[in-house]
């Protein structure tokens, strides 16, 4: 029996009382009481055991009188190991071991772990990855650093070792930053994505929100459009509201709610997206849109170490739209004019017409540059690094690009072993010139220069005799516009000069106390600073038109200034086999918002250098600002408990109070709690040797919403927004121009959980499945007021209830076929049910204008928000028989035209025959990363893909609608229908028709489902020798290939698409209109990754 | 930003409130405030001109082919209501105690309220029939109401001008020209009064304008629609327009109504019927006021020349148009001539057609005759008509015929005459009856009195007011 009273005490002396124990157990206990290891074979040990009541002894002595008369002998190596041998064996040869341990790109690996295979660790690398140790020659070495997967290396007589360790991404001891805190992966209870940077090298995208894309299940990131700098949604988990809702991103632990467009994809370390209740409810009423963590990069310890990144390309049209020629379009257009009795373009007309391609014109080859210098090193208390970064992007179209200015610096620090402090500063400039690229001009924003290029004839040139640029196409005294009158789109974007500034400090500083073991106080000061300039001038020009008569120029700037001053305390508690860990905290959030602008018109003189203020003419000058600003202030706390290992808890609570609601009713406390059970840790799992881990979670909880509140929902508001001339002077007026609710709230949601992790074959393969439910109450509804009731903003009010379900999947496969081999795949799914459950007594919402009082979507009760709302095309009239007998359509319809289901069976076709024909919400969003590495080659492709989705292809009602003489697409010019039989789907070309034949139906909309080859890349890291040559660490060269392919059957230039200018004011009520959308190019690219 | 509780504590304030219920009347927008497609494009006096396809709801109109989701409809509809709205700020406002506003402000502030939102809810009940009736600025709940009847709407029309006009001015000066004045509100309810056939009361509120001793016709028609001589004894309610303002406070129908070739949109047509409702003299000289209303060919379109191939018809509406000299093409939509709401001329006009429907004929020609007079005395005062100075002979003769039936035939004449493309005329169509309406559309197939005689309340209001009851 055992009788253990041991010490341990200076100079390695113990106390220590053991009776008839085991050899084994012996060096057992010795091994966890003192400094040494011990190797040996149990069969040589086996039988043996010892008794001893010893004081004040050393190792040594104490394994002296242990092996007397046991026949074993022992020696002491270096590192304090300790070989137990047969006294009568010969004596192995032991062996001195320079050992260097690098990871998969030849970088060193501070601080990994030796151990004996067996046995306890012997040692640990040091800064620049070497270590040296003395075994017993074919002693079996056990490398193992977290991260990476453990590796075993038999001595075998070879005094130098070279260890490379393969990153393990699915390893269960990383660590996961969750709300004010982290966890380990294999601990975690809520679903939580992690994107760690080396997933992002090299893909030529501007911004971190592309980077996400595709890369974490339930995470759907789409942008508006391809425009370099446009904007970007990003949703985890469904809609949640008909509001729209975005991620709460945290940077560093600054919440930040502008958007991350400022950040440099080079700067980030890794993102972590909390996607349920469980990880996200400690951010409370800001958390119900998902919360995107993201870390950036920090110095590591060890010698400074300089990173160059960078690639460069060209980007170019890709997948266009086939548009009719001149000989099609006015073979086309003569069909109508036949069809509708008017005269035709005779031959000798149009032979002198040109022939032009707009859309080639207009979308020229653009270059892409990213360049990335960093600095970043540290010692055993502080780590630095220092960061530029320059992006730059040119778009397709003439006077669209974007450019951004990174520089960033990290310190961290721990003086003392109780103190640490640290601070990251991220300043950033950002350059967007934009054209238009996605509406038609009807809100004010530019009309899509897309747009202008499909529609424009091919007949008219870009360009007159002289060079200038040609304006109205030709005329004819019998035909009228008979090329129509559109605008020339290379003019448009030629003379349009827009440009936006963002200019943005995004930083903090923290100190971190640790009074008494265990226990971290934190206290964190964060400010996003955020500069907006924008100016644009707008010149007269035009030789047959005057475009922007006078001409003038408009220029604003507003500043928002976020701070937030967040305390948490956080305390580990372990009892023996019960772990807590405790945070609780206090977060103040402040917003404070200015604005001011100003434009002036009747520039004299219009070139660059007068194009200020200044210069305008002293009539006509217009001003204007405004400030707002709102706070928030919390509580909040959380608990994570685990028993033994296996059973897993947490629960979490928060507590805001926001200044943007009335004072009566102004805070709200939100709970989540979840479970988790690590099935493979218990004992029946044991023997199921391919499960390597398996963990069952569930979670429920509350996340609220106070984005969709604005500023002062609970006020009726007066605005100076009117202007009336008594007397020929303006005065100006004020009326209430939006109504307030004093009882409204945020919206919350409620969200359940049950997701499964599940490791096989010793976590090569990692499958996460997640299931959830997510109902939002309290949705703000526009209460709706009857136009009668004049037209201020309607007053919001809590009614709404949305549901949004979904599966969810990633699967990741790590392996190699032999030591140059290695292979990976990283998959993931999911899907999405988003459903309107209530909208209280409000009638449906209709959104999406696509035409005067046509709206293409409707959100109603049992569908999806935004779902198109559709005459249904059931086909063409093929004869007058047809005509006569199908419900009446109206006066002057004839075979050749398109036929409306009559759905309500009454008849007669009209707006009551609509129907809900799908939504632009995808049914199944997925990504897939391959990865193959073959010696110093690697080559990777990723794939992204929606499918289920639908889109109301717009300006098709155009291009195929042909109801005027704008050009149209090569299929109507040669398919439509020319008699009995020749199309079902396409009408005769009629312009008289086209009201009956364009209506707002079926026939425009169309699968969104795409599949794109987003990102191929091949690279090859140079070998050791080059490296030498070189005085480098690491360097790796590659080219890649973005969107090389696109499977769709969108008739569209690129499915891709979010919101459009026109039906942005509807938000996610009406997405995935195309009005003619500025399309994503191809982008070739070559680039480096190099380390000094 | 100011809250509803804290606005209405001062003068000044109070003033702000009473612009901004000015503002709906405007055509600063000639596609939101569509009153001239709804007034004019609809009738037989003008069609809606432009390209085919061009503004196809307006055609729809034109053709009375009518749904709830037409753009003019709705716009029309929206926007006087929100002008109902602007006025329901100021009334709800100054109920109650008001400590900070002196009594004299609050008086006319809530009569130039009262005159507006009657001038709108008149607009919208010719125009729609039976309308929700708003008061106050309501809780959406409150919003939700049913329509209430012409008469009903009508009767707040008579109670909301009678409260105006004792307490507004019989004029304003300086600052304030252009502020609704006692003589507005008397008009208007004399118009009210016509179009509910209250003919003593027509006549005799019509007379109480008169009596008012400010108004006179103007001795040329055509300075009713100058920019130069905005501000007149003949404008008893006028729309100010200013050209050059910022923001802009222009016409913007001197843009819509202009030939393509002028910078101009080219909508807005008038008819033949319109033009042959000119008299001429036995001489066949034309009533002036024909070429004051209509550009036609062979005379010039103010400073161009007047090209036939701008216009389907032959001819260009020139009310709300102005020469290129005052307003370049390349500010084309920032004209600067206010709209004649109320002239006094259709003060006479109701006068005497309430006088004869009444059976008063004989007084009814006193009115009438004076709008005949101004009219051929152009020749007397207009040096740029040929023969200037002498009436041509037999022109315009002051009427004399007491036979009620003839002389209401000759007072809706005279009034289209008149009051040609000023966006009365529909009204005054469907006014006169089916028969009249039947015989002045005979040209339109899908027009139907009794479907048609009042725009269909707009698929916005049925979408957000199940309480309307239709």
């Amino acid at each position: 029996l055992l009788h253990v009273s041991a010490a341990v005490r200076s100079q390695e002396k113990l106390n220590l009382t053991v009776k008839d124990v085991k050899l084994e157990k012996f060096l057992d206990l010795l091994e966890k009481k003192s400094s040494y290891t011990f190797l040996y074979s149990n069969g040589a040990v086996r039988g043996n055991s010892v008794s001893i009541d010893a004081k004040d002894v050393t190792v040594p002595q104490l394994l002296g009188t242990a092996l007397k008369n046991t026949g074993l002998a022992f020696r002491i190596l270096q590192n304090n190991l300790i070989v137990i041998t047969k006294s009568s064996a010969p004596p192995a040869a032991d062996l001195n071991i320079k050992g260097h341990v690098v990871d998969s790109k030849g970088e060193p690996l501070p601080g990994a772990t030796i151990a004996i295979k067996n046995g306890a660790s012997i040692t640990q690398t040091d800064v620049n990855g070497n270590f040296t140790a003395t075994v017993p020659d074919n002693t079996v070495l056990v490398v193992s650093y977290i991260g990476y997967k453990t590796q075993e290396v038999e001595t075998a007589g070879r005094s130098e070792i070279t260890i490379t360790l393969i990153e393990d991404a699915g390893n269960l001891n990383e660590v996961i930053v969750t709300g004010y805190g982290t966890q380990r992966k294999k601990d975690l209870t809520g679903a939580v994505s992690v994107i760690s940077t080396k997933d992002l090298a090299g893909i030529p995208v501007g911004g971190v929100a592309q980077i996400i894309q595709g890369k974490a299940a339930g995470v759907t990131v789409t942008q508006n459009t391809g425009a370099p700098g446009a904007g970007i949604a990003v949703q985890v988990r469904g809609l949640n509201t008909i509001n729209g809702i975005t991620p709460l991103y945290v940077v560093d632990g600054v919440p930040v709610t502008d958007g991350i467009s400022q950040l440099a994809p080079d700067d980030i370390e890794n993102i972590n997206i909390l996607k349920d209740a469980s990880s996200a409810a400690i951010y409370g009423a800001r958390a119900a849109g998902g919360v995107v963590i993201i870390t950036t990069k920090h110095g590591a310890q060890g010698k400074a170490k300089l990173s160059f990144n960078a690639y460069t390309g060209v980007q170019s049209a890709t997948h266009l739209i086939k548009m009719a020629d001149n000989a099609q379009y006015v073979s086309a257009y003569n069909t109508a004019a036949r069809n509708d009795g008017r005269p035709i373009i005779s031959d000798s007309l149009a032979r002198t017409l040109s022939d032009v391609n707009w859309l080639k014109e207009l979308l020229r080859p653009a270059p892409i540059t990213n360049i990335n210098l960093s600095v970043s090193g540290g010692n055993e208390t502080s780590n630095y690094i220092v960061s530029g970064n320059v992006f730059s992007q040119n778009g397709l179209i003439q006077n669209s690009s974007y450019r951004r200015y990174n520089l960033r610096t990290a310190i961290n620090s721990n003086p003392t072993k109780y103190l640490k402090f640290g601070t990251n500063i991220n300043l950033s400039y950002e350059k967007n010139r934009q054209v238009g690229s996605s509406g038609d001009g009807y809100t004010g924003a530019a009309a899509s220069v897309v747009r202008y290029a499909l529609f424009r004839t091919p007949g008219t040139p870009v360009y007159g005799a002289n060079g200038q640029f040609v304006d109205l196409p030709k005329q004819d005294a019998v035909l009228g516009n008979f090329l129509g009158d559109g605008i020339n789109p290379i003019q448009l974007a030629a003379n349009t000069d827009n440009n936006n500034y963002n200019y943005t400090v995004l930083g903090n500083v923290f100190g971190e106390l640790t009074p008494v073991k265990n226990l971290r106080i934190r206290s964190d000061l964060g400010l996003d600073l955020i500069f907006t300039d924008y100016k644009q001038f707008y010149g007269t020009y035009g030789a047959d038109r005057h475009f922007n008569t006078p001409s003038s120029l408009a220029q604003s700037h507003n500043q928002n200034l976020n701070y937030n001053w967040t305390n948490t305390a956080t305390y580990d508690l372990n009892l023996d086999k019960h772990a807590l860990t405790f945070i609780a905290g206090t977060e103040i959030i402040q917003r404070q918002m200015q604005g001011i602008s100003a434009s002036r018109t009747n520039y004299v003189n219009q070139t660059p250098p007068f194009q200020y203020l200044d210069n305008g003419a002293l009539t006509g000058l217009l001003n204007g600002g405004g400030e707002s600003s709102r706070s928030l202030s919390s509580f909040f706390g959380r608990i994570n408990y685990q028993y033994n290992n296996k059973y897993l808890a947490s629960f979490n609570y928060r507590w805001d109070a926001s200044s943007v609601l009335d004072p009566q009713n102004r805070s709200k406390s939100v709970y989540s709690g979840s479970l988790g059970w690590r099935i493979d840790q218990e004992d029946f799992m044991k023997d199921i040797k391919p499960i390597s881990s398996l963990k069952l979670r569930v979670d429920v909880g509350q996340l609220g919403n106070e984005q969709s509140l604005g500023y002062y929902p609970y006020l009726s508001l007066l605005g100076g927004t009117s202007f009336y001339p008594f007397n020929g002077v303006t005065n100006q007026g004020y009326t209430i121009n939006s109504i307030g609710n004093p009882k409204i709230t945020w919206e919350v949601t409620t969200q359940e959980d049950i997701g499964l992790d599940i490791g096989l074959f010793n976590n090569a393969l990692q499958v996460t499945a997640d299931y959830y439910i997510k109902n939002t109450n309290n949705v703000l509804l526009p209460y709706p007021m009857p136009s009668s009731a004049g037209q201020a903003n309607v007053p919001f009010i809590n009614a709404g209830k949305v549901r949004d379900q979904g599966f969810e999947l990633d699967i990741s496969y790590r392996g190699k076929i032999n030591n140059d081999w290695n292979f990976s795949l990283n998959g993931n799914l999911a899907t999405e049910k988003n459903t309107v459950v209530s909208l209280a007594d409000a009638p449906v919402i209709n959104a999406g204008r696509i035409d005067n009082n046509i709206f293409a979507t409707r959100t109603a009760v049992g569908h999806p928000i935004g779902s198109f709302f559709l005459l249904q095309q059931e086909g063409i009239f093929q004869n007058a028989q047809q005509v006569f007998t199908h419900a009446y359509q109206g006066p002057g319809i004839r075979p050749g035209d398109v036929m409306y289901k009559d759905v309500n069976g009454d008849g007669v076709i009209n707006q009551d025959d609509r129907v809900y024909a799908g939504s632009a919400i995808p049914k199944l969003t997925y990504g897939l990363t391959a990865a193959v590495s073959y010696k110093n080659f690697d080559l990777s492709a990723f794939f992204q893909g929606v499918y289920g989705n639908k889109l109301y292809d717009q300006v098709n009602t155009e291009l195929e609608g042909f109801y005027r003489p704008f050009n149209i697409t090569e299929a109507t010019a040669t398919q439509s229908w020319s008699g009995p039989g020749t199309s079902n789907s396409m009408p005769l070309l009629s312009w008289s028709d086209a009201a009956n034949n364009k209506q707002a139906s079926t026939r425009f909309l169309e699968s969104g489902s795409y599949l794109k080859l987003k990102n191929l890349q091949l690279g090859y890291k140079l070998g050791k020798d080059a490296l030498k040559v070189l005085g480098m660490s690491s360097v790796r060269i590659f080219v890649s290939g973005q969107n090389l392919l696109t499977f769709t059957k969108y008739k569209g230039l690129d499915p891709e698409l979010y919101t459009n200018d026109n039906n942005a004011g509807d938000g996610v009520k009406a997405v995935g209109i195309d009005w003619g959308t500025y399309p994503s190019a191809k982008i070739f690219t070559a680039g480096i990754n190099a380390n000094f | 930003q100011y809250t509803d509780k804290d606005f209405f504590t001062n003068d000044a304030n109070t003033t702000l409130a009473v612009n901004a219920a000015y503002t709906s009347a405007t055509f600063t927008d000639a596609s939101s405030n569509a009153l001239w497609v709804l007034g004019d494009v609809a009738s037989d006096d003008a069609i809606k001109g432009g390209s085919a396809g061009d503004q196809a709801d307006f055609q729809l109109i034109n053709d009375f082919n009518i749904n709830p989701n037409n753009s003019a409809v709705e716009a029309v509809w929206k926007r006087y209501f929100q002008g109902v709205f602007t006025c329901n700020v100021v009334t709800d406002g100054l109920s109650g105690n008001t400590p900070g506003i002196s009594a004299t402000v609050k008086a006319q502030a809530l009569a130039q309220a009262k005159f507006l939102r009657a001038y709108y809810y008149f607009i919208l009940t010719t125009a729609y029939g039976n309308i929700p009736l708003h008061l106050k600025v309501e809780t959406p709940t409150e919003a939700q109401k049913p329509v209430s009847t012409q008469a009903v709407i009508y009767a707040q029309i008579e109670k909301d001008c009678t409260e105006a006009a004792a307490d507004l001015p019989t004029s304003w000066s300086g600052a304030d020209l252009g502020r609704a004045t006692k003589g507005a509100a008397l008009a208007l309810l004399a118009k009210t009064y016509l179009f509910e056939q209250k003919w003593a009361l027509a006549a005799s509120t019509a007379k109480a304008v008169e009596d008012l001793n400010v108004y006179s016709l103007l001795p040329v028609f055509a300075d009713n629609f100058r920019a130069a001589t905005k501000n007149n004894a003949e404008a008893v309610f006028t729309v100010w327009h200013q050209s050059g303002l910022t923001p802009y406070q222009g016409n913007n129908l001197n843009q819509w109504f202009a030939p393509r070739t002028l910078n101009g949109y080219g909508f807005f047509y008038p008819t033949q019927s319109l033009v042959d409702n000119f008299e001429k003299s036995p001489g066949g000289v034309d009533d002036p006021r024909l070429d004051y209303t209509v550009a036609r060919a062979g005379h010039p379109y103010f400073d161009s020349a007047f090209d036939p191939t701008w216009t389907s018809t032959g001819y260009l509406s020139k009310k709300d148009c102005q020469p290129l000299s005052e307003i370049p093409a390349t500010i084309k939509g920032d004209g600067n001539l206010n709209y004649p709401a109320i002239r006094f001329a259709d003060v006479l006009l109701i006068e005497a057609e309430a006088l004869n429907e009444s059976g008063n004929s004989a007084a009814a020609l006193v009115p009438l005759n004076k709008v005949r007079k101004r009219a051929r005395e152009s020749y007397l005062y207009d040096n740029t008509l040929p023969g200037f100075g002498t009436v041509p002979a037999g022109l315009l003769p002051d009427i004399t015929t007491t036979d009620q039936g003839s002389l209401r035939d000759i007072i809706r004449k005279e009034r289209r005459s008149e009051l040609a493309l000023e966006f009365h005329r529909f009204f005054d169509v469907i006014r006169y009856g089916q028969a009249y309406a039947q015989s002045a559309l005979s040209d339109v197939p899908l027009f139907n009195y009794n479907k048609n005689k009042f725009f269909p309340i707009p698929q916005s209001e049925r979408d957000a007011n199940p309480k309307l009851g239709l």
